[in-house]
């Protein structure tokens, strides 16, 4: 070979030819279709000036007729944050209850059977396709309005699919060197899992249901369009009574908004200091402690046991009552009145059930109808949500990518830029989307452009957020070569961390947009496009039963092919 | 009590056991001696049925296993012990309710918690601790403890079994030597004074010499070596082990690089080198 190098002619035609794989073109089709669609979205949505004018006077004269900001009495306050946590509370666990055995069966180690394996994630994935709104709607109409039943029924079916994934998860992480030897001492399956896998996995479990509970708890504000009770209600009462109660229905949402920062922050509490699991999630209050706990590891299990020297097995029946055992069964304790209180608070039996109709409704849900419309306006309606949903990823992903980068250890320019911005995320973040979108749909009477602006607000809470954590997460070796080699911060920043980032930054957009398509389909309940007006004018008489369930399964469609894209484009950008 | 006729055992394309023989009687201690990866750990997940042979027979306790029906082979399970190499205790349990585990097999449905154990059985778990010393332990988390007192608490599991076998996977491998010691010692006496039949496996030949009756030697998962170690010296064993293990390419190395030219020292050597670098493995 002779040594005329780079410099020497015909490098081109010894050079190999750059070859695409299939799936990254068949990929890069898929995310340019899909940016492509989210520009036009948003391109459509109309932010003319005039209707923004149009809509700030609206706000405005709005605002000028209101009482000014007021609040429950504390009576109303206790009772309907009762009443909220406790549909949150026992819907979270009832999905607990039922993930476990799905999580069982999904698990690879612990699954009797491949089939089994492939119905049990299917039911999981099945379960987060349909919303947890859609769910309250269908349920309450079986069980009649003013019960609390269908809330809790909501939250226990919609959150299977997370709670049992993230079971599953923690079950195929555990030592099975225990459980092998539970079977080698003649343990049965259900002995093996209960003696062997289970104390392995609880504290995790306990974590995912502890950060479910979070997320339901901003959720549940919109089951109040279900005619579900609780502060969600008690805002939506106040918004119908506009203009003068617009300062109670502020106030509503600022409760609203403490309390589930409120009740991040214990949650957080107990799964970093009780279960030593640093907290998931990316609400406000998670944020707080992790913020306050900065550096500090968990504090450690009580190593010192008190003196224990029983002088004969007999003796030595008796327990000690060490801290530890104290501390168990005192959390033991709580769990169980927080349970109970939950019933008694949820009122979920009290009135309003109506077993009887049970049947009769679920019957009248069949066949499926489109109320006499052509199916082409329940298309059209799919597309208006697809299309406010593509418009605020879109719009939330532009300003995320600035936000998360520059809350970045590795990518600010310094410490102040970086905290700053990660503060920034974390205050966006502690608004739940959905009052956001609610106040504003109600305060501009804009639907879409509302929608819009506050489905991306929150993105940017959400993704922003991810985006910093994985760009913090990429392995910082490339970025120091590059540094070494003289690059720029930019140019480390176009070469290195991005191009290292890029499969979490698809598998979290997705994610994102996947979570809009859910909003926006439920925020045509109040005044916005799309699915959720058909859905709301539809759930009023039995006879239109027939359109909820096409609605339901179309929407449940769109989820399903969002995250089918979802799965395809990490793959393909592995 | 144990016997194994002609079994091979082949996970895909590797073959771990290869027309093994072996025949243990009532109360004998038999150690299964051979360098990871020898078959040793498969042939004693042979005996209690946690693997199936490709072909050839295991017959423990008069039940052949391939024939047992699942509820039958758990009852099985129960009358044979096993103890393992890292200990397999749950770590979040307590000792004592890691110990009563090995009653399962006795009992019907799971248990969650040790209020669920009848009180005699809890009682028992606790003789069990006493008797391997660790009485005071008893609830503590199974993590707070060394690996000395876990193995200790898995050997009481096993106790609690009541078992007419016990077998155990290279228990002190990952011990250090004292621990090592005190553990070697108690299944000997356990076993002598309950009249426990024992398949141990190790892969030191000291240690092997002076604890059981009977050395079994594999080697790529054929039995090499079945011999009583009584009046047994290292250097026969490492001979006999030897003849089969050491190529004659590793002799011409050995004899040249060493200047050995007696093929029974050089093989000694080879053998010595060996177990060194494997033996060390051990994490």
């Amino acid at each position: 070979m002779t040594a005329v190098g780079a410099t020497g002619a015909g490098i081109l035609e010894r050079a190999p030819r750059r070859r695409l794989a299939p799936h990254r073109i068949v990929g890069s089709i898929i995310m340019l279709g899909l940016a492509v669609f989210s520009v036009w979205s948003l391109l459509d949505v109309d932010f003319s000036w005039a209707r923004i004018t149009r809509g700030l006077n609206t706000a405005a004269g709005l605002i000028a007729k209101s009482d000014p900001i007021s609040f429950p009495s504390i009576g109303d306050l206790a009772y309907l944050i009762g009443l909220t946590l406790g549909i949150v509370v026992l819907g979270t666990l009832l999905a607990a209850v039922i993930s476990i055995p799905i999580a069982y069966g999904a698990a690879r180690n612990t699954t009797p059977a491949k089939w089994v394996m492939w119905i049990c994630r299917g039911l999981g994935v099945l379960s987060r396709a349909f919303p947890d709104y859609v769910i309250a709607v269908a349920t309450a109409m079986m069980f009649v309005v003013n019960s609390t039943l269908p809330g809790v029924l909501a939250f226990g079916i919609h959150s299977i699919g997370m709670i049992s994934k993230l079971y599953a998860d923690a079950i195929e992480q555990i030592d099975e060197g225990p459980v092998v030897a539970i079977r080698a001492a003649g343990g049965s399956k259900a002995q093996q899992f209960w003696s062997g896998v289970f104390p392995q996995v609880l504290p995790s479990w306990i974590a995912t249901t502890l950060h479910r509970a979070d997320i339901n708890l901003r959720a549940s504000v919109i089951f109040a369009w279900a005619g579900i009770g609780g502060l969600g209600l008690r805002l939506k009462n106040d918004l119908q009574d506009f203009p003068e109660s617009l300062g109670a229905a502020i106030g509503d949402g600022i409760v609203i908004i403490l309390l589930c920062i409120a009740f991040e922050i214990v949650s957080s509490t107990i799964r970093r200091n009780l279960l030593g699991i640093r907290p998931r999630g990316g609400g406000t209050g998670t944020t707080i402690v992790r913020l306050v706990t900065r550096g500090r590891p968990a504090p450690p299990r009580s190593t010192s046991p008190a003196a224990f020297h029983p002088a004969s097995p007999e003796e030595a029946l008796r327990r000690p009552w060490t801290a530890q055992r104290v501390r168990n069964l005192v959390w033991i304790l709580v769990a169980l009145v927080v349970v109970a209180g939950s019933f008694w608070t949820a009122e979920v039996f009290v009135y309003g059930v109506n077993w009887g109709q049970f049947w009769p409704t679920m019957a009248s849900f069949f066949p499926l109808s489109t109320g006499g419309h052509p199916i082409g306006d329940y298309f059209e309606a799919l597309l208006d949500t697809l299309k406010v949903a593509a418009a605020a990823t879109v719009l939330a992903f532009v300003l995320s990518l600035v936000f998360g980068s520059l809350a970045a250890r590795n990518v600010a320019p310094n410490g102040w830029v970086r905290n700053a911005f990660r503060v920034l995320i974390t205050i966006i973040r502690g608004f739940p989307e959905i009052v956001v979108a609610l106040l504003l749909i109600m305060v501009t009477g804009l639907g879409n452009q509302a929608g819009t602006v506050a489905l991306a607000f929150g993105g940017i809470g959400l993704l922003g957020k991810l985006i910093a954590d994985s760009f913090e997460e990429v392995p910082n070796g490339p970025e120091t070569a590059l540094s070494a080699a003289g690059a720029t911060r930019p140019q480390r920043y176009f070469s290195a961390t991005l191009p290292q980032g890029m499969q979490s930054l698809i598998g979290n957009t997705m994610y994102l947009l996947d979570t809009n398509f859910r909003a926006s389909s439920v925020l045509g309940v109040v005044g916005g496009a799309g699915v959720g007006v058909i859905l709301f004018s539809a759930a009023g008489l039995q006879s239109t039963h027939g359109q909820i369930t096409t609605l339901v399964l179309m929407i449940a469609g769109t989820v399903l092919l969002i995250e089918a894209l979802s799965q395809y484009l990490r793959w393909a950008f592995k | 009590m144990i016997r194994v006729e002609r079994v091979t055992k082949d996970f895909g394309s590797t073959v771990a056991l290869r027309d093994v023989d072996l025949e243990v009687g009532a109360g004998e201690v038999v150690v299964l001696l051979g360098l990871s990866g020898s078959g040793k750990s498969t042939l004693l997940r042979h005996l209690n049925g946690l693997e199936l042979a490709t072909s050839g027979r295991v017959t423990v306790l008069g039940e052949e296993l391939a024939r047992l029906r699942p509820g039958e082979l758990r009852g099985l399970r129960g009358r044979v012990a096993m103890i393992f190499q890292q200990f397999e205790l749950v770590p979040s349990l307590t000792v004592l309710e890691n110990v009563l585990t090995g009653a399962l097999a006795r009992l019907r449905g799971p248990r969650i918690g040790l209020f669920m154990y009848p009180k005699a059985l809890r009682l028992a778990g606790l003789g069990h601790l006493d008797r391997v010393g660790l009485l005071e332990k008893a609830y503590e988390r199974a993590d707070q403890l060394s690996g000395g007192q876990q193995q200790r608490v898995a050997i009481a599991r096993a106790l609690m079994q009541d078992p007419e076998i016990l077998l155990a996977d290279e228990p002190v491998a990952s011990l250090d030597p004292e621990s090592s010691d005190q553990v070697m010692a108690l299944i000997r006496e356990i076993a002598a004074a309950d009249g426990l039949t024992v398949v141990c496996s190790l892969h030191q030949v000291d240690l092997a010499l002076g604890w059981g009756d009977r050395i079994v030697g594999l080697r790529h998962g054929e039995v090499v070596l079945d011999t009583p170690t009584e009046g047994l010296s290292k250097t026969q064993v490492m001979e006999i082990y030897g003849r089969v293990t050491v190529s004659t390419t590793e002799l011409t190395a050995i004899e040249q690089e060493l200047g050995v030219a007696e093929p029974a020292a050089a093989r000694a050597v080879a053998i010595a080198i060996d177990a060194l670098q494997h033996g060390d493995e051990a994490p």
